[in-house]
């Protein structure tokens, strides 16, 4: 079956594209793609009007959580691909800290074929970094990896020994695997809540302090450089840690950063009277610190931007704030949320595309994330402006532990293809 | 100021901390809590003011004067009260602060006054009830009646609050008194001067109104014509927070060589309990200038103020 999508708004940041076009599909892949207006295309059996709406690759997302297996009562592959797929992303790589942990060969095939199942989003499994998630023993990385787990990290709670971390790391190489971890030096930070500083202070709460975050990437770098592993620092939150790889990647590391999308919306002052749902790890920070983050996204020195999706139902927020589990829902606010940067002119949309599409296609290796010919055909169609409130009860994903509910966000998905499939339709 | 208070209504509901209050309303339950510790120094009773209406005291954390003030407080305006030392009960089974606040204000209470170890538990417990809530000490977050009676205190001593200097020094890090009090005492004019180890200094003491937060005990005392000491809790010393109760003692404890340079009739004060020859000696603390017994008498005059603003006024 043929399709064309044709007078759309052609955004592809692999190319730069920025014009009016159309697509053309043919058995999943896309075809062919022209740009200029009134463009069509012969043999296409079915022709879809975009009428002027942006067209641009489905949305990669490098690390959402769900419950399956284990906790299906707050998400299930089968909601979580639902949730992902109205918010425009088309693929997602799922996180290992599950109950069971995603460990083994065995639980990597299953989440991979639970996906293939049950989600018409592409899952993609990442296998825990070391057994049980512990810390202590390393996992079956190479195993695993021909299983199709696509990175391997410690997930919430990085490796605390440096030695372990070393090992797997100087391993993970060895097979040509990516690690993600994110920087946390947890002597430091542990018992933090929230972002430490003066916010915290007047609220009595326990801090997080930045230091903590740089500390974790100074150590990680380091052994990205010395070991030669692919390293994703997962969810930075402040500039000097992007200076931190910065130095890293001059010194020849191949080191990768990625931002969670709700860092780039609020600022600690956003938990205001104990709102468990801002509770956050890392935790929201200064107004300067957001500030900065979106400036490095402007300049390209983000390569990745995250859902961070970590469901958690009423129980678990419905607590004072300290007692109350850290994570957020955000498959169905990465786009809207970038979109809303770029409505505010802090971003043109192919740099609030870029590290959504390309920017992490291009750490895993998957064809994916760009409009080029014979790459899988997962688009799709926003409305760019678009105003809409958020409302926790109409999002998609089983929890609904939004930051973002009550929010004024601008630009929304309309319709999502996957593999030249609508899956998604608003 | 005086002639504002003509018209003036006390219109909150809840008392979750010494924030959001405005310096009226502290005058209007300080002048209360006046009238009632008047009339107990006196040997009358109050009136049966809160006859009729049901106080429930949520303990969640152990407290023995905080929760004995309450209830003499309660008892003394009428009401019929329950103290819930919740510390053994069932949210120990794993019932959550929600559910046990549910549950007992289906039981249709006029107030509930709770104490909890987490910061924001007040006020998480004020969202999800129909009765007043008066925090008697959220984590490290705010105990405002404990700010209420050190001001009733030091206004019936001092005859002033406005323009006084007042040293509060010790672990202001993790303590609720010393924010809800230094909150209280800038909102009233006085002059906050906070002192204690850099390890136990948070950032922002400007935000609750401070002039100044330092580690030089010596040099916040002169001109000082009040001295609050706070607990120190002596499980700190695990947490690398100090080397020693000694090294404390002899850097922040509140001597007579020490409080010589404050004024001459500077009074001292705790919030207690007290750890004796660690943050204060114990012939200061038992002297003349001492009034930390008059601030237990007065916690019991500023709870009766307010159980009798926020439990009393409730149709």
């Amino acid at each position: 079956m043929s399709i064309e999508i044709v007078n759309a708004r052609l955004l592809d940041p692999a190319t730069g594209t920025d014009a009016p076009g159309g697509v053309f599909i043919d058995k999943g892949v896309i075809k062919e793609f022209r740009t200029g207006t009134g463009v069509s295309f012969k043999d296409a059996k079915e022709t879809i009007d975009a009428g002027g709406l942006c067209l641009a690759p489905g949305l990669i997302d490098l690390r959402a959580k769900t419950g399956e297996p284990g906790e299906e009562h707050k998400e299930t592959l089968a909601t979580a691909s639902r949730a992902a797929l109205s918010g425009g992303i088309t693929s997602l790589v799922v996180m290992p800290d599950t109950r069971p942990v995603i460990d083994d060969v065995a639980l990597v095939q299953f989440i991979a074929e639970r996906g293939r199942e049950t989600a018409f989003a592409r899952v993609y499994p990442a296998g825990g970094l070391t057994v049980g998630l512990a810390g202590e023993a390393m996992s079956e990385i190479g195993l695993m990896a021909e299983a199709g787990a696509v990175l391997f990290t410690n997930g919430d709670w990085p490796v605390a020994s440096a030695q372990v971390m070393k090992r797997v790391m100087t391993y993970a190489a060895s097979r040509g695997a990516i690690v993600m971890s994110r920087p946390d030096e947890r002597t430091l930070a542990g018992g933090g809540v929230m972002n430490a500083g003066e916010f915290a202070a007047r609220h009595g709460l326990a801090g997080i302090p930045i230091e903590a975050e740089w500390l974790g990437a100074a150590r990680d770098v380091v052994l990205a450089e010395q070991t030669g592993c692919t390293l994703i620092l997962d969810q930075v939150t402040s500039q000097r840690t992007l200076d931190i790889v910065d130095v890293a990647r001059g010194r020849g590391a191949k080191v990768f950063a990625t931002v969670a999308a709700h860092s780039l919306f609020f600022n600690e002052l956003d938990v205001g009277d104990y709102l468990t749902y801002c509770k956050v790890n890392p935790p929201f920070r200064a107004e300067q610190a957001r500030k900065t983050l979106i400036a490095a996204l402007k300049e390209g020195a983000i390569d990745a931007v995250v859902s961070a999706h970590d469901p958690q139902p009423p129980e678990e927020k419905r607590l004072p704030f300290g007692e109350a589990s850290f994570g957020a829902a955000g498959l169905e606010t990465v786009l809207p949320c970038l979109l809303t940067l770029v409505a505010e002119g802090e971003l043109s949309l192919l740099e609030a595309l870029a590290p959504v599409t390309i920017g992490p296609a291009s750490i895993l290796g998957l064809p994916q994330g760009r409009i080029a010919k014979g790459a899988p055909a997962d688009l799709i169609l926003f409305d760019a402006g678009k105003p809409w409130l958020c409302d926790r009860d109409q999002l998609l994903s089983r929890s609904k532990n939004s930051p973002f509910d009550g929010r004024r966000l601008q630009g929304r998905v309309m319709r999502t293809f996957v593999g030249g499939k609508t899956v998604f339709e608003r | 100021m005086a002639a504002a208070t003509s018209d003036y209504t006390f219109r909150h509901e809840h008392l979750l901390g010494i924030e959001g209050l405005h310096p009226l309303d502290i005058q209007h339950i300080l002048d209360l809590s006046d009238t009632y510790a008047d009339a107990t120094r006196a040997g009358q009773r109050p009136g049966p003011i809160l006859k009729g209406r049901t106080v429930v005291n949520l303990f969640f954390e152990n407290s023995t004067r905080t929760l004995s003030s309450f209830e003499i407080a309660a008892r003394r305006l009428g009401a019929d009260v329950i103290s819930m030392p919740v510390g053994n009960s069932s949210v120990k089974k794993g019932e959550t602060l929600i559910d046990t606040a549910m549950t007992l204000n289906a039981m249709k209470p006029d107030a509930l006054v709770i104490r909890h170890s987490a910061s924001g538990g007040a006020k998480l417990l004020s969202r999800k009830v129909d009765c007043a809530v008066i925090n008697a000490g959220d984590g490290t977050h705010e105990h405002p009646t404990q700010a209420l009676l050190d001001l009733l205190t030091i206004r019936r001593t001092k005859g002033r609050i406005e323009g006084l200097k007042v040293v509060i020094c010790g672990d202001i890090a993790h303590s609720r008194v010393a924010r809800s009090t230094t909150m209280a005492l800038h909102l009233m004019g006085a002059r906050v001067h906070l002192c204690g180890p850099r390890t136990l200094i948070p950032p922002g003491t400007d935000t609750w109104g401070a002039e100044s937060a330092g580690t030089d005990f010596d040099r916040a005392l002169p001109g000082a014509d009040v001295v609050m000491m706070l607990r120190l809790q002596l499980e700190r010393m695990n947490g690398s927070l100090l080397p020693s109760q000694r090294e404390y003692f002899r850097y922040f404890g509140l001597t007579a060589d020490r409080l010589a340079v404050a004024k001459e009739d500077a009074i001292v004060m705790h919030p207690g309990p007290m750890n004796r020859g660690v943050e204060i000696e114990s012939s200061i603390a038992d002297g003349e200038r001492s009034v930390i017994t008059q601030q237990v008498e007065m916690g019991v005059a500023v709870r009766e103020a307010v159980l009798h603003l926020l439990a009393g006024a409730r149709a």
